[in-house]
């Protein structure tokens, strides 16, 4: 369960995808996820989760892959909209237990439910795009472009671009370091999935103490293996690959630019939802 | 009926994605008690794989396990069972230590099969006498310990539970000559003191050689051979094609071999030495 969280981790390919510049890549995502939240409807809302899906079968990533991980999302998705059906009261009243209790399941608290869930699945679909099409290394030098104006603060883009990239790849490491570890407790006889609730925490320790001495090991090492390549501020570094904007990257700005021009037009001019929400009803 | 039985074992990690492996491919050997095997294969051969199997932490896509005649994989209790019967030390085990002290860590294994603190504090004891962990040693973190102090008391941990088949996977990995035999040594005390049956993987002959009385080499996820270590050696051009090392003894032999000598197939420096004593004095026969 927990090896099939995959985000963070790349997926070297030939796609679309993969040949946009990084640069482009980030904005993009940027903007979806700003468009996602203008959403006010469920046709615009439809219209990002195709756009999402499309953009995932261009990627050519597995699709098996990507339905894992969303799988593991999936308590999340069902925790938020638990949370939308308990406390929203908006609309029409579906279903009350009691007369006198205040709980209730009204179809406000199911519109925003599926709503909320929509949107998760639609968020994590097109950002873990992001990484699985885009090597590390590009990645940081996309983020030290596109932060650079910052450089007239004193700020240091170069080690900030370095350490989000590291952090992004350390998640698979320690991910898989988990399971190793989650293993070797179990063979000690750890109540990790078999226990009851106080017996399983206890086994957590077990396996959570392990976890973050190896993670302030493995940190302590890396630093020392880049001193000892002599890494520094990065400010004399000249690349080896240019990145260069091409006619994928503007139709792939043009692409966004309508469909955010849809969801704002469509959340305004909300006809279609009209509709659908009788349907739903 | 052996003691332990796999039949027919396959297994593959990441199906449908691109890093898929055929980890284990049609994987069958018999082990009696008290035997010590050792497994032996090229890195991503399967073995860890296979060790893991065998303590029902992997379940296996294709085949069965049997231990004792019984399914390890039949039901939550037998596979319960199993993480008991048979005690697994992974690779690297100092990195899973967690304990306040020492004498905790080696206790979560005992303290997991239920035992009363009184048994507990006797396991410990006997265990730490397994591996020559000193007693004072016992209060102290195990974080403050030498590397191959902390290899000890992990390896302390899974001698605890007195499993009926012990199982190590490269228990000498990085550690130097003299740290290599106290480890091999420790592993004979606990097998005379208790009788368990061994399994050992590892990626030297050598150690293969001196330790057990069958060999097991993987290649591939697959079984290239099971035999005597004497069985082993007569193929040591093969296992030199699967990129593993044969003792150097056997190398030493196979070139003389090359150069005309009528050397034969040896398997204890012992032997070697008194061949090559003999022609020395016999020289060249061709
Ligand atoms: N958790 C995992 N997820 C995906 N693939 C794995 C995992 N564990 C092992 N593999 C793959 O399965 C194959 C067999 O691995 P295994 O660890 O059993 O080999 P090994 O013989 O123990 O190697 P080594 O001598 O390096 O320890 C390898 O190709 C490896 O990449
Ligand atoms: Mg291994």
């Amino acid at each position: 369960m927990i090896r099939d969280i995959s985000i963070g981790q790349f997926f070297p390919g030939n796609s679309v995808i993969h040949k946009l510049d990084p640069r482009a890549k980030i904005l993009l995502t940027l903007l979806f996820i700003i468009s996602l939240f203008l959403c006010k409807n469920f046709f615009s809302l439809l219209l990002m989760l195709v756009f999402a899906v499309v953009c995932v079968l261009l990627s050519r990533i597995s699709v098996n892959l990507i339905w894992k991980s969303l799988k593991a999302i999936i308590f999340i998705v069902l925790f938020t909209s638990a949370l939308q059906i308990i406390y929203n009261d908006k609309g029409d009243v579906l279903w009350k237990p009691s007369e006198t209790g205040r709980f209730c399941i009204t179809t406000g608290g199911v519109y925003s439910a599926v709503f909320l869930s929509v949107r998760i699945i639609a968020l994590i679909l097109f950002t873990s795009l992001l990484t699985y099409t885009t090597s590390p290394t590009m990645l940081t030098d996309a983020i030290e472009r596109l932060l650079s104006p910052l450089k007239i603060f004193k700020v240091k883009v170069h080690s900030l671009a370095m350490m989000m990239t590291i952090a992004l790849r350390f998640i698979p490491i320690l991910i898989r370091e988990i399971d190793i570890i989650m293993s070797a407790q179990k063979a000690r006889g750890a109540k990790l999935d078999n226990g009851k609730l106080g017996e399983r925490l206890k086994a957590m320790v077990s396996v959570f103490i392990p976890l973050f001495v190896s993670a302030f090991r493995r940190a302590a090492e890396l630093a020392l293996a880049m001193e000892c390549r002599c890494y520094s501020d990065g400010t004399q570094r000249t690349r080896m690959n240019r990145m260069r904007f091409t006619w994928r990257d503007i139709v792939s700005f043009i692409t966004v630019g309508i469909l955010i021009f849809a969801v704002v037009f469509t959340s305004f001019y909300p006809l279609w939802d009209i509709f659908l929400f009788q349907a739903v009803m | 009926m052996a003691f332990i039985e796999v039949k027919n074992v396959s297994f593959g990690y990441g199906h449908k994605t691109p890093f898929e492996v055929q980890a284990l491919n049609n994987v069958s050997f018999s082990v009696e008690k008290g035997e010590c095997i050792s497994v032996i294969g090229h890195t991503g051969s399967g073995k860890s794989t296979l060790m893991q199997m065998l303590n029902a932490l992997i379940k296996p896509e294709a085949g069965e396990i049997l231990i004792n005649g019984k399914n390890i994989n039949a039901d939550k209790k037998s596979v319960s069972a199993a993480r008991f019967t048979v005690g697994l030390c992974f690779q690297y085990p100092e990195y899973q230590l967690f304990g306040e002290t020492c004498f905790e860590d080696i206790a979560f294994g005992p303290r997991n099969m239920g035992l009363n603190e009184e048994e507990v504090k006797k396991r410990v004891l006997q265990a730490a006498g397994f591996v020559h962990l000193k007693t004072e040693k016992l209060d102290v973190s195990p974080f403050d310990l030498s590397g191959g102090q902390k290899r000890r008391c992990a390896i302390a941990g899974v001698m605890a539970m007195l499993p009926e088949v012990l199982i190590l996977d490269e228990p000498t990995a990085g550690l130097d000559p003299s740290g290599r035999e106290s480890v091999l040594r420790m592993i004979e005390r606990y097998r005379e003191h208790t009788g368990a049956t061994v399994i050992l993987v590892t990626h030297s002959m050598e150690i293969a050689a001196q330790m057990s009385n069958r060999i097991l080499v993987l290649n591939k996820g697959e079984i290239a051979y099971y035999g005597t270590p004497q069985e082993i050696f007569s193929h040591s051009n093969e296992l030199i094609s699967m990129g593993l090392n044969v003792p150097s003894f056997t190398k030493i032999m196979i070139a003389l071999r090359r150069l005309g000598y009528n050397a034969q197939d040896v398997y204890t420096v012992e032997e070697a030495a008194k061949q090559i004593g003999a022609l020395i004095r016999g020289g060249r026969d061709t």
